[in-house]
């Protein structure tokens, strides 16, 4: 009997100091322990993310999560994302951070918590050739779409909103692919998605005969990446990460990767001056 | 730089498109042997249980069911990450599909267990069954028998609804397929052919029910 | 539990929510109605001994059976697309939950028509019935009667169903809920009040069904 409570005792003390370290241990710890660092990235947004031939991950994003774990000296986990699954993906712990061109709203920067900005992206229209978009305001003529939940959808309907035009001729799409499907396909006239994403799509065969129209007013999408709240060392280790990137010079050798030019002396600047 | 984003489908897809056909098989098996094991003891403990057990393990089963499977796993998914259990996409896809089968399964073997006679099994017990030998020997090969149509209706349209899996992540064959239509652009093809499996594996399987339907009803 | 619940931002986003359940009900009503049509005109070509007819009939109703509604979404949105057939998301969802619906329900219509005895037709012409009073008081109360629970199921099934509208991005309930879980990023609290205006609208829906059927039916089902 006596043999059996202190077993008891001991199991539990055992079991008490685990979990007490366990939960002392914070995000970077557990990334460093665990040997894999799981990145969530979304592989519908070309260069940034995408699937190759080969249906392997590949892209900036992509990219990035491997220097991330390069750095941290751990491999690599990439975790295919769809926009929406951003945030559950942290909360749930299925990924410890996801470079995903996450823009940075104070709206959303009460749910998780962002590192400094890591890319700008300008959103602009997409259509093939001949579709009359001269100026932005063209688009209340034709058939709209882009990507539900995404912040050029939000920045759209409320242009259109300020405008008056309602919401009659907008289509949302369940992600970016999809976007770019319907507009293939002739559901929609244009577009609106990041200049990036334009940018190589119209090196493809398939949008050849398509063009890239006027940007969305007044807008720069400035993204970061995000982690969980409230690991505020982690996401300092990100920050510095990131700073790293531009000063080594690997964030210039990534995006000529994937822009096939240097990345323009205002983008870099913009990174380091953090807006 | 230069490379298309856009390739169309080859041969070497064919392996890709082979493993989202097994996990959605596995997925599937995983959902139904579980939601079967879990249906049969709910079930036969709603058959046997008091009204308030009842009506209070009805309420639960009643969410289950008046809840889309697609809202279900999406939170389940984000609320076990929150409280600080992760799991991956198969197992949580596994958990909600298993018990989103239950609350189907258990009305099914509820009946079952009800439509054996009150006669048959006061005969049994006179006879010097146990209560145990009763369950065992009379009400569960009879009443599974007569409830084995229903129980492969709720186990096809279990295959069917494993494509909402998807949404969590799990690369069951209409992720893999989906992941494909972007890069090639072409929906049409890959759409039919993943139609076809799911029409393959299920149209047999009903025609089967159907028959031991029309051989049970003579 | 590290979550904090943010309620507040869904109450702020409340109407929107409701507008989302506004069309999930209106989508689910609508396809009910055409796929009834649709079912009797399936369910009468599929008990025709011309091939030409049970044929097409029979090919529906199996393809419907026996693949995913969400295959059949996607079909209806991008499959034909292909073909420069263009759908709303809204009319996309709709066509696919029409033809889901439409087949099931044909097989329910058979059945209920055949589970009638032959008998009950000689008999009511012995009693001098014309064919409209055999129909109209003999046959058709009979069957509307079999077929009541099966339809306020499919129903149900058409509302839950219609929650796939999410993946081509349709405003109803889920869509909606979606965008505004990515706009805020509190997916928990905007998905639970979403699973529980499914769980209200599909008891109102059950609960009006038996009120109807027990004044319809006086009870006897």
């Amino acid at each position: 009997m006596k043999l059996t409570k202190k077993l008891f005792l001991l199991v539990a003390s055992i079991a008490t100091v685990t979990l007490f370290s366990a939960a002392n241990a914070d995000q970077l710890d557990t990334v460093i322990k665990r040997g894999v660092l799981n990145c969530g990235v979304v592989l519908d947004f070309p260069p940034m993310g995408y699937f190759d031939k080969d249906n392997k991950p590949a892209g900036f994003d992509v990219d990035y999560c491997n220097d991330l774990a390069g750095a941290l000296g751990v491999k690599t986990d990439i975790i295919n994302l769809a926009w929406g699954d951003r945030i559950p993906s942290l909360v749930s712990g299925k990924t410890d951070v996801v470079i995903g061109s996450t823009s940075d709203t104070l709206e959303r920067a009460k749910s998780v918590g962002f590192s400094y900005p890591y890319f700008v992206f300008k959103f602009q229209v997409f259509s093939k050739k001949g579709t009359p978009i001269n100026t932005f305001d063209d688009l209340k003529k034709v058939k709209v779409g882009a990507a539900l939940g995404t912040t050029y959808e939000t920045e759209y309907l409320a242009y259109a909103k300020k405008k008056g035009w309602g919401n009659e001729n907008y289509t949302s799409f369940k992600s970016e692919n999809d976007a770019y499907l319907g507009l293939f396909q002739g559901k929609v006239d244009a577009i609106i998605s990041t200049n990036t994403n334009i940018a190589t799509k119209l090196q493809t065969e398939e949008f050849k005969e398509y063009v890239a129209g006027p940007y969305v007013p007044n807008y720069d999408d400035v993204v970061g990446l995000i982690a969980k709240r409230s690991e505020v060392a982690w996401i300092d280790y990100l920050n510095l990460f990131l700073i790293h990137q531009i000063r080594d010079g690997k964030m210039n050798q990534r995006y000529n990767k994937h822009f096939g030019s240097d990345a323009p002396a205002d983008l870099i600047q913009a990174l380091r001056d953090n807006k | 730089m230069g490379t298309s984003f856009f390739t169309p489908l080859s041969w070497s897809d064919s392996g890709f498109i082979l493993t989202g056909v097994l996990n959605t098989v596995t997925i599937s098996l995983v959902a139904i042997l579980v939601g079967t094991l879990l249906g049969l003891a709910v079930g036969f403990f709603r058959a046997e249980a008091n009204k308030f057990t009842n009506t209070l393990l009805g309420a639960v089963l009643d969410i289950l069911r008046s809840v889309p499977l697609i809202i279900q796993l999406i939170l389940f998914s984000t609320y076990i990450g929150a409280v600080g259990h992760p799991l991956d996409p198969f197992v949580t896809g596994s958990i909600v599909l298993s018990l989103y089968t239950m609350a189907f399964m258990s009305e099914v073997f509820r009946g079952g267990f009800e439509s054996v006679h009150q006669s048959m099994v006061t005969a049994a017990r006179s006879l010097g069954m146990s209560y145990w030998q009763t369950v065992a020997h009379i009400r569960l090969p009879i009443g599974l028998r007569a409830v084995f149509p229903s129980w492969l209706g709720v186990a096809l349209s279990v295959i069917k609804d494993s494509a909402l899996v998807s949404v969590i992540g799990y690369m069951e064959l209409l992720r893999t397929s989906e992941q494909l239509i972007s890069r090639t652009q072409q929906p049409l093809e890959i759409l039919i052919g993943v139609g076809l499996f799911y029409f393959i594996v299920s149209y047999p399987l009903s025609l089967y029910g159907k028959y031991v339907e029309r051989k049970m009803a003579i | 539990m590290e979550y904090e619940f943010h309620w507040n931002i869904v109450f702020q986003k409340l109407p929107q929510l409701l507008n989302g359940a506004f069309v999930t009900l209106h989508v689910s009503v609508l396809s009910m109605l055409i796929g009834i049509a649709i079912a009797v005109l399936l369910a009468i070509a599929k008990m025709s001994d011309a091939r030409i007819f049970s044929l097409p009939a029979t090919v529906w109703v199996e393809i419907a059976r026996n693949t995913p509604a969400l295959f059949q979404i996607y079909m209806a949105y991008f499959g034909l697309g292909a073909f420069g057939i263009h759908l709303s998301p809204y009319a996309a969802v709709l066509s696919a939950l029409v033809f889901v619906n439409a087949g099931y329900l044909t097989e329910t219509f058979r059945g209920g028509f055949q589970s009638i005895p032959k008998t009950q037709y000689s008999a009511s012409k012995s009693l001098g019935m014309s064919s409209t009073q055999l129909y109209r008081y003999i046959i058709l109360p009979q069957m509307f009667r079999r077929i009541y629970h099966p339809m306020t199921n499919q129903f149900v099934w058409s509302i839950l169903m219609s929650s796939l509208g999410i993946l081509v991005g349709m405003n109803e309930l889920s869509g909606e809920t979606q965008r505004l879980q990515s706009l805020s990023f509190r997916t928990l609290e905007f998905f639970i009040v979403a699973a529980v205006m499914y769980f209200l609208i599909t008891k109102f829906v059950l609960f009006s069904a038996a009120l109807i059927s027990q004044k319809v039916f006086k009870g006897e089902l």
